[in-house]
């Protein structure tokens, strides 16, 4: 324990009763995320609703070693927020305010535990939009998404977090609060300090206020699925589209496996025996969807697709899309563990990865389900094992080791939109020189010399 | 298809917090085990062995309206509601009953002699009784000028079935279309008859000749949420026989409804009474659902002149799929305007004994609702769930909102006096 009784009443003086918790079941809730291989418990959860509050807690931490995980929905997907050596939670998703939206600079000022989808659902009555897209984003935060520079489908098209982050505020370990950044597209002030932020998996600083750029909603929107007797076939097909100057707003791709669960749970009417299936949304002003939803159904066509079919409506994209919503659930109800790994190559490596993924999978007697967002080269493939079985989940973890060796010979890299996080930790020195990684460690020194923020995670 | 099995099996829960997003009691706290993912975990680590069956535990399974609206995005096509009380049975089955659940359920509610004269009892109190001593009438709905407080529902003197005799026919010049039996619910029947008599008398103007049937007993939903399965089961099994010889089973109450159309998931499947529970559900109907359906709404019935709008009860909209008959009902009374409030769906913040465990959320969500309320503009709001009436009565004297509130029946009185 590193938190004494007189710090849990200073930190009770600070927030008042109502948003301390303390009890088993209550600390339990936040010794997880949307992983399902690592548990660490917390030693107190504070639910702070604004930055003073924070700077308070920081402050108070820092000066008696407390280490401290912020966390927004907790919905990440590599153990970032977990809290593996105790101590406080810092729970953001209280601080839920949309400060700002500018119709005419194209802005939006939030605080860090305003949700994704409720900024977009407000962004949709200024007709405006968001883009990047966790899947996650019925319940992920922006704060969140800052520290993990999320990104989804939308990736290819669009970019992902760190392509729109104008500004943050943030509470440095020692308390100290600092805006960073501004709220111009244009700004060489220094080092870009917001961006250090990003991605940063909430080891520099605790990001309390993020400004992010919009652009106007797109006038229309097209979802195509195409059948594919091949992966191959697929992937040459994704290269044909996007080598045509054709930028899908996604291009989704799910595997046998998955098409046969979805069709035993709820029917689609997919092919059970389709080796891939691509989902593709067009998007912008109609008559530009209208035609390049004609050339990517001809060009799946001409590559050899099976079947291709245009959604007749939203109700049938929507379907189309709850498919690919499916997979995962599908994945994991069919093991007590599952490890999503997140590799990422250059987009025509895909089918070449895929293949290897599939040939490491059977070495290893492992099963291995693959979805990825297919446009920007971004692979998920999840292992199925059980973390109480050692020897299986050994196994698993030599096949994931070896799919991340896979995508770094194939120029990709570990990790494209998860992070590091507990999970890719001690892949890290692979991945990266380790020059670079003495960097990082130089870096977090400058920001958090006492190393409470969010220790343990990212390197070993 | 999808298996109970697979819809309660926690492992099946990926975390990807969709769940978040609809939850009413997540939208107030934000509080993980206060939402279906984070109680499918807890769920989880007590059966694994990580955690101890506490009271600790019994908490958080409380905080839980079991509106189900997570079940309509769970990508995983989890039941976290169904989950949240089979552990609430274990917890039962376990670490037993408080004194108070074990003298309700099994002791008052499963006992319907016992329930009447007991609420007879309590329907002499003044102050607490419709009929109550004249300066003390309103203690009951006291409780709405305290914070905090929870108001009481007003215990009646003279119980439905001592208001309607046990079958009421169409009015003359009505033709007959059909004959219904009327399952009251204990709200209609011991704490506001008057909208008993409402419900029937409408499906009396409506052509039906109306049956009150005896032998009905409490339709179990509080004790089957609470985890008393056993109790619930018995109940169940009670009014399925005391029904057993009518087409037509037609409640006001969407708590009874919902419970009464999902008899059968109470049961094993294999369990002899599954398949007639299941055959019973078909029967079943909300009221504003069986008239419409027949027919039996416009130009029949008609009110004062006002503004009204409608409030969704859960059990109605997210467990019955009933939404549209209410409003049209609505709308085909002479001189009702009818308003459609923003958010008409969102919860009341009742939630049965929810309400009870959890009194500062649940003011929270009662107070959005209550914002709703007051925009809309209506004069008077209509829904079709004795426990939403009480509970937005509540509200709207908590609130002092010049609203009146009042089942969808009252409006179809016809005999131009609005009563609260």
């Amino acid at each position: 324990m590193t938190i004494t009784k007189a710090i849990i009443k200073d930190l009770h003086k600070i927030l008042g009763d109502k948003v301390v918790l303390t009890s088993r079941s209550d600390l339990s809730s936040y010794s997880y995320d949307a992983t399902s291989n690592w548990q660490g418990m917390p030693e107190i959860v504070l639910f702070p609703t604004d930055v003073s509050r924070i700077s308070r807690i920081m402050a108070l931490a820092n000066e008696n070693n407390i280490p401290v995980t912020v966390r927004g929905a907790g919905t990440n997907l590599s153990g970032g927020s977990i809290p593996v050596f105790g101590g406080i939670v810092l729970c953001t998703t209280r601080m839920n305010r949309i400060i700002e939206i500018d119709e005419v600079n194209l802005t939006a000022t939030v605080e860090a535990g305003v949700v994704l989808n409720d900024l977009n659902k407000e962004l949709a009555r200024h007709n405006l939009f968001f883009p990047p897209d966790p899947q996650s984003f019925l319940a992920a935060t922006i704060g969140g998404c800052v520290s993990e520079n999320s990104g989804g489908p939308y990736g290819l098209k669009y970019g992902v977090f760190k392509n729109y982050l104008l500004g943050i505020k943030v509470v440095l370990a020692d308390g100290t609060v600092i805006p960073l950044g501004g709220r111009t597209i244009k700004n060489v002030t220094g080092y870009d300090l917001p961006l250090l932020i990003c991605g940063s998996e909430g080891t520099l600083a605790v990001v309390t206020q993020a400004t992010v750029r919009l652009i106007p909603m797109p006038e229309a929107r097209q979802t195509v699925m195409a059948v594919f007797n091949d992966v191959i076939t697929a992937g040459a097909a994704v290269s044909m589209i996007i080598s045509r100057g054709i930028r899908p707003a996604k291009t989704e791709l799910i595997d046998n496996w998955i098409i046969r669960r979805i069709e035993e749970s709820a029917p689609l009417g997919l092919p059970v025996e389709a080796e891939a299936i691509l989902l593709f949304e067009l998007d912008g002003p109609a008559e530009t969807v209208r035609m390049e939803t004609e050339k990517v159904v001809h060009l799946c066509r001409e590559t050899g697709a099976s079947d291709v079919r245009e959604a007749r409506d939203n109700k049938e994209a929507d379907n189309f899309w709850t498919a690919r919503r499916l997979g995962f659930s599908a994945i994991y109800g069919n093991a007590p563990t599952a490890m999503a790994e997140d590799v990422t190559v250059p987009m025509d490596k895909m089918p070449e990865l895929m293949k290897r993924v599939k040939a490491i999978g059977r070495k290893n007697d492992i099963m291995i389900v693959t979805m990825g967002h297919a446009g920007d080269g971004n692979l998920h493939p999840c292992i199925l094992t059980d973390k109480k079985n050692p020897e299986h989940y050994a196994r698993a973890q030599k096949t994931a080791q070896e799919i991340f060796d896979a995508a770094l010979e194939l120029n990709g890299v570990i990790s494209g939109e998860h992070g590091i996080g507990l999970e890719k930790r001690k892949y890290l020195k692979k991945a990266m020189p380790s020059e670079a990684i003495e960097l990082l460690k130089g870096i977090k020194k400058v920001f958090d010399p006492k190393g409470i923020l969010n220790p343990g995670k990212i390197w070993e | 298809m999808i298996s109970r099995q697979m819809k309660i099996d926690t492992d099946r829960c990926m975390k990807c917090g969709f769940c978040m997003s609809v939850c009413p009691v997540y939208d107030i706290d934000h509080i993980e085990n206060h939402v279906a993912r984070g109680r499918n975990m807890l769920v989880r680590m007590v059966r694994e062995g990580d955690l101890p069956l506490e009271e600790d535990y019994r908490r958080c399974l409380s905080a839980c309206l079991l509106c189900k609206r997570c079940e309509a995005v769970c990508p995983a096509n989890l039941s976290p509601a169904e989950i949240t009380l089979d552990a609430r049975n274990d917890v039962i089955e376990k670490m037993g009953m408080s004194w108070f659940q074990n003298f309700l359920y099994k002791g008052i509610l499963s006992r319907r002699s016992l329930t009447a004269r007991f609420v007879g009892l309590a329907g002499l109190i003044p102050g607490l009784s419709v009929k109550g001593g004249r300066p003390l009438r309103h203690l009951a709905d006291m409780a709405s000028f305290i914070p905090g407080a929870l108001s009481l529902p007003r215990f009646s003197s003279r119980p439905l079935r001592k208001r309607v005799s046990g079958i009421t026919r169409p009015p003359d010049g009505v033709e007959e279309k059909g004959k219904v039996a009327v399952f009251p619910g204990c709200m209609y029947e011991y704490f506001l008859p008057d909208i008993g008599e409402d419900i029937i008398t409408s499906l009396a103007k409506a052509g039906f000749t109306t049956v009150l049937p005896d032998g009905l007993n409490c339709c179990g939903l509080s004790i089957h949420n609470a985890g008393d399965y056993r109790t619930a089961g018995l109940l169940a099994a009670r009014n399925i026989e005391a029904l057993s010889s009518y087409d037509h089973v037609i409640t006001g109450c969407a708590t009874c409804g919902s419970s009464l159309k999902d008899y059968h998931k109470w049961f094993k499947e294999d369990d002899p009474i599954f398949s007639r529970a299941f055959e019973f559900s078909k029967k079943v109907s909300d009221f504003s659902e069986f008239l419409v359906k027949n027919g039996a709404m416009p130009g029949a019935f008609d009110s004062v002149p006002m503004a009204v709008t409608y409030h969704d009860p859960c059990h109605l909209r997210v467990h019955q799929g009933v939404y549209e008959a209410p409003r049209d009902l609505l709308r085909a009374i002479d001189g009702i305007k009818y308003i459609e409030m923003e958010n008409a769906d969102s919860c009341c913040g009742l939630g049965g004994s929810f309400g009870m465990a959890n009194r500062e959320i649940s003011l929270a969500i009662q107070a959005k609702k209550m914002e709703s309320i007051k925009k809309s503009g209506a004069q008077a709001v209509a829904t079709s769930c004795p426990g939403c009436m009480l509970y937005l009565a509540d509200g709207v004297r908590r609130n002092r909102l010049p609203v009146k509130v009042m089942h969808i029946s009252r409006l179809m009185r016809g005999d131009g006096k609005i009563r609260k």
